[in-house]
C-alpha cells in the first residue's frame, strides 16, 4: 500500500499473524537516524516527569502500609479482615493471617510477637509524621518556583540567525574542550554549526515541537528546561554554555541560580555567552505573555553584575551589531584555575 | 445440593469484571445450578446481588465449585486457597509492578502482592481460565497446571455498542480539521499514552497539522495523569489533546463513532477491551504489538512493532489517507469479533464449570 498521499513514504507489509506492519513507513527528508534520535529525546522528556518515589503518593504508599499487606485497615471495610481480627489475630501481618486462614496448623511466625507489633506501630507512626512534614514542604514548593506547564511557549523566541557565526568563533577560541550547551536552542542551528566545526555540542529546548525540528535536522537536543539539564552534568565538565531565549523568559530570581548551575558545570576557563532581547522587547509580544511571563527587563549592565557576582571573569560585552539585529550579547568565562 | 459460586473482592456494576461476574452468575443459574456472588466488601450499589464472603462457609456444600475473579490482591485469595472446595480462578491479568512503580509505589506494591496471591492459588486451583492465550501463558508460568481460555463475557456492554445519541457526540465532530485519534481505557502507566502523544506531535509536524487525540478514561494515579498533561503542554499540544476523564458508556460509544482511528500504545494488556469495542464500532485499530493486543486483533488491525513515534504516526497516517483500507479494516474487525463470539462466552465458561462439577460428583460416587 502506497502512503505518499498521507505525507509519509514507504510501503506496508503483512506480518506473520496477518496484521499489517508499517514500521518502515517514514518521513521524507528525515533520516532514520534522526527519527530515532528524536524518538529517544521524546521518551527521555516524558520519563523525566515521573516522580520516582519522591512525591507524596509514593511516600505515603511506600511507608505507611508497612506490615499491612492489603492496604490500610479500616474497620468495617473488609469482612474477612474483621473476622480475622475478631478471632484475635492481625489481618495485616503475614504470619497472623497465614496462621489463621489456612486450614493446616501452620505455626505462627515472629510477626505475631507483641513486641514486634509495638515496634511496627511506632515505625509506622514515625513515617506518618515524616509524611505530614514532607507533604507540607511539597505543598509549599508547589506554590513557589514551579513553572506553568508549557510556559516556554508563551514567550516565543527568535532563532540566533546572525549570531551563530560570531558565537561559534568565540566559543572555539575560548573553549577548553568538552560539551558546549545551548539553551534555548530553538531549531538547533548553533548546535549544528558547533558540531560542524568539530566541537561537541548539545541543545536544550523546552518546547517539544521546536526541539523535534532540531532533532530531525540532526542536532543533539534534550527536551527540557536548561536547569534540569545542567543538574545532570558533572561539575567542571562543560566546554561552554550559550544562553539565549531562556534569558528572555525567566524571572530574575530564576536566572541567579541558573548562572550558579552554569558556573558549577563549566570547566575552568570555559566561556559563557548570553544573548538577550533588549529590555523593551522582552516584555512579550502577546497579552498572555505580557501578563504571565514573569521576566524583569535586564539591561547589559545588570548582566555584567550578575555574571560577576556568579563568579565569572573576563566579562566582554559583544560589540553592537554583532548578530545583525537589536539583541545584545555578553561573554564571560570561568576562572582558569 | 452443590452449586457454582462466584467470588470477587468487590462487585461494581460499572466495571468489566463486575459485569462479567454477574453474567457468569446468571448463565450458571440458567443451567439450574445454584449460584451466588460472594464479596469481601459489600457495596451499596450491588448489595442486593451479593452475599458476604464470610457467610459462605456456613452454607458451603460438598461438591461446590468456587470461582475466584482474580484481578487484584485480596484477602480472598489466601482465604479461598485455604478452603477445600473445587477452586477455579478466572484470571484477568496483573499489570507488571515495574510499569507502575515509577509513578505510584503503593499501586505497584498491590500488584506485587497480587503476584504473591497467584502463587498461593496455583497449587490449589483445579482450573484456571484466562481471558486470552497471552494470560494463559502467564498462568502456566505461575504454576497453574490446568488452564483454558475464554474471552471476557462482558467485554462489550450494550450501551457501548448501541448507536450514540446526538447529544453525547463530541462538540467538534462536525468541524474537525484533521484526523481524530482515540485512546480509550484507564489512564494508567501500562497504557503508555505518552507514545500516542509523541506520535501525534510527529504527525502534526509532517502530515496532518490538524490531527487531534482524545483520551477517554479515568486516571488511575494522579502522578501519571499530571505528567501526561505536562508533556502535552511541553509539546505545544494543549489544543490538540483532550482528556475526558471518566466517561459513561454512552459517551464512550459516541467517542468511537466520532473518531477516525483507535490508537493503542499499551506496554501491557491482558486482553484490551477497547480493541473489541472499536471493532464493534467499525473503527480501524492501530496498535503496538504488546501483551494480548495482537492476539485479540487477530490480524484485523495495524500492528506496529517499533516504538518510534514516527513509525506509529506513519502507520496511522497511512490508514487515515486510505478510505478503502479503513473499510477493509472495519470489515476485518467485524469478522474477528464474530470469531471471538463474546455473546456466548459466558455459556462456554459455564460449560467448563459444569464439567468440573460433574467430574467432582462422579469421583464422590
Amino acid at each position: 500500500m502506497s502512503s505518499s498521499s498521507s505525507g509519509w513514504s514507504g510501503d506496508a507489509e503483512p506480518t506473520e499473524d496477518g496484521a499489517e506492519e508499517s514500521d518502515h513507513l517514514s518521513v521524507s527528508g528525515v533520516t532514520e537516524e534522526n527519527q530515532a534520535r528524536a524518538g529517544e529525546a521524546l521518551r527521555a522528556s516524558f520519563a523525566r516527569l515521573s516522580p520516582q518515589g519522591s512525591d507524596e503518593w509514593n511516600f505515603m504508599g511506600a511507608f505507611t502500609h508497612l506490615g499491612d499487606r492489603y492496604g490500610p485497615y479500616q474497620p468495617g471495610a473488609s469482612d474477612l479482615a474483621d473476622l480475622l481480627r475478631a478471632k484475635g489475630g492481625s489481618a495485616t501481618k503475614r504470619g497472623g493471617r497465614r496462621g489463621r486462614l489456612f486450614s493446616s496448623a501452620e505455626p505462627a511466625v515472629d510477626g505475631e510477637k507483641p513486641e514486634i507489633d509495638d515496634a511496627m506501630t511506632h515505625v509506622i507512626e514515625a513515617f506518618r509524621f515524616m509524611h505530614a512534614r514532607v507533604s507540607t514542604l511539597e505543598a509549599r514548593l508547589r506554590t513557589e518556583d514551579v513553572p506553568l506547564d508549557g510556559a516556554a511557549w508563551l514567550a516565543p523566541t527568535r532563532e540566533l540567525d546572525g549570531w551563530i557565526e560570531p558565537i561559534t568563533a568565540l566559543v572555539l577560541a575560548r573553549s577548553p574542550g568538552g560539551d558546549v550547551v545551548h539553551a534555548d536552542c530553538g531549531e538547533g542551528a548553533l548546535v549544528r554549526a558547533l558540531a560542524a566545526a568539530g566541537t561537541p555540542s548539545h541543545g536544550v529546548e523546552p518546547r517539544g515541537a521546536v526541539a523535534l525540528r532540531a532533532l530531525e535536522r540532526g542536532s543533539a537536543v534534550t527536551i527540557s528546561e536548561v536547569a534540569e539539564d545542567l543538574a545532570r552534568r558533572p561539575a567542571s565538565s562543560l566546554g561552554g554554555v550559550v544562553l539565549s531565549g531562556v534569558v528572555d523568559r525567566l524571572p530574575l530570581h530564576a536566572i541567579v541560580p541558573l548562572l550558579a548551575d552554569c558556573r558549577r558545570a563549566l570547566a575552568p576557563g570555559a566561556p559563557i555567552v548570553v544573548v538577550s532581547e533588549p529590555p523593551a522587547e522582552a516584555a512579550g509580544t502577546t497579552p498572555t505573555s505580557q501578563d504571565m511571563v514573569d521576566r524583569a527587563a535586564l539591561h547589559l549592565e545588570t548582566w555584567e553584575l550578575l555574571l560577576d557576582r556568579s563568579g565569572f571573569v573576563d566579562l566582554t560585552p559583544l560589540p553592537d551589531g554583532t548578530g545583525g539585529d537589536e539583541r545584545f550579547g555578553i561573554a564571560a568565562s570561568t576562572p582558569a584555575t | 445440593m452443590s452449586g457454582v459460586h462466584h467470588f470477587v473482592p468487590v462487585l461494581h456494576r460499572g466495571d468489566a469484571v463486575g459485569r462479567h461476574t454477574l453474567r457468569l452468575r446468571d448463565a450458571t443459574r440458567r443451567r439450574g445450578i445454584e449460584s451466588n456472588i460472594f464479596v469481601d466488601v459489600v457495596q451499596d450499589e450491588t448489595a442486593d446481588e451479593t452475599l458476604p464472603a464470610i457467610a459462605y462457609a456456613e452454607g458451603a456444600q460438598r461438591g461446590d465449585v468456587v470461582v475466584y475473579q482474580f484481578a487484584t490482591a485480596s484477602l480472598m485469595a489466601p482465604w479461598l486457597a485455604g478452603r477445600t472446595e473445587t477452586l477455579v480462578v478466572n484470571y484477568h491479568n496483573i499489570t507488571p509492578p515495574e510499569l507502575m512503580a515509577p509513578w505510584d509505589h503503593h499501586l505497584a506494591l498491590g500488584q506485587d502482592r497480587a503476584r504473591d496471591d497467584l502463587a498461593v492459588l496455583a497449587p490449589r486451583t483445579a482450573l484456571a481460565i484466562a481471558d486470552s492465550a497471552y494470560n494463559e501463558t502467564h498462568l502456566a508460568e505461575s504454576g497453574f497446571a490446568a488452564t483454558a481460555v475464554v474471552p471476557p463475557s462482558a467485554a462489550l456492554s450494550d450501551e457501548v455498542t448501541a448507536a450514540p445519541s446526538p447529544e453525547t457526540m463530541p462538540d467538534n465532530a462536525a468541524g474537525r480539521r484533521g484526523g481524530v485519534w482515540l485512546a480509550v481505557g484507564r489512564v494508567a502507566p501500562n497504557k503508555a499514552l505518552e507514545h500516542s502523544i509523541a506520535a501525534l506531535a510527529a504527525a502534526r509536524q509532517h502530515a496532518d497539522p490538524g490531527a487531534t487525540l482524545r483520551i477517554v478514561g479515568k486516571p488511575v494515579t494522579d502522578s501519571y495523569e499530571q505528567a501526561l498533561r505536562r508533556y502535552v503542554a511541553d509539546l505545544g499540544l494543549e489544543h490538540a489533546v483532550s482528556f475526558s476523564g471518566y466517561a459513561t458508556d454512552a459517551a464512550v460509544a459516541a467517542a468511537y463513532r466520532s473518531a477516525d482511528v483507535l490508537v493503542v500504545t499499551s506496554e501491557h494488556e491482558g486482553f484490551c477491551v477497547p480493541v473489541v469495542e472499536a471493532m464493534a464500532a467499525g473503527l480501524p485499530v492501530v496498535a503496538f504489538d504488546r501483551g494480548a493486543v495482537p492476539e485479540v486483533l487477530g490480524g484485523a488491525g495495524v500492528v506496529v512493532t517499533s516504538r518510534e513515534p514516527y513509525a506509529l504516526a506513519a502507520a496511522i497516517g497511512a490508514v487515515l489517507a486510505d478510505p478503502a483500507r479503513q473499510t477493509e479494516l472495519a470489515e476485518a474487525g467485524r469478522r474477528r469479533l464474530a470469531e471471538l463470539d463474546l455473546p456466548n462466552a459466558a455459556d462456554r465458561f459455564v460449560d467448563l464449570l459444569s464439567q468440573l462439577r460433574e467430574q467432582g460428583a462422579a469421583k464422590r460416587r
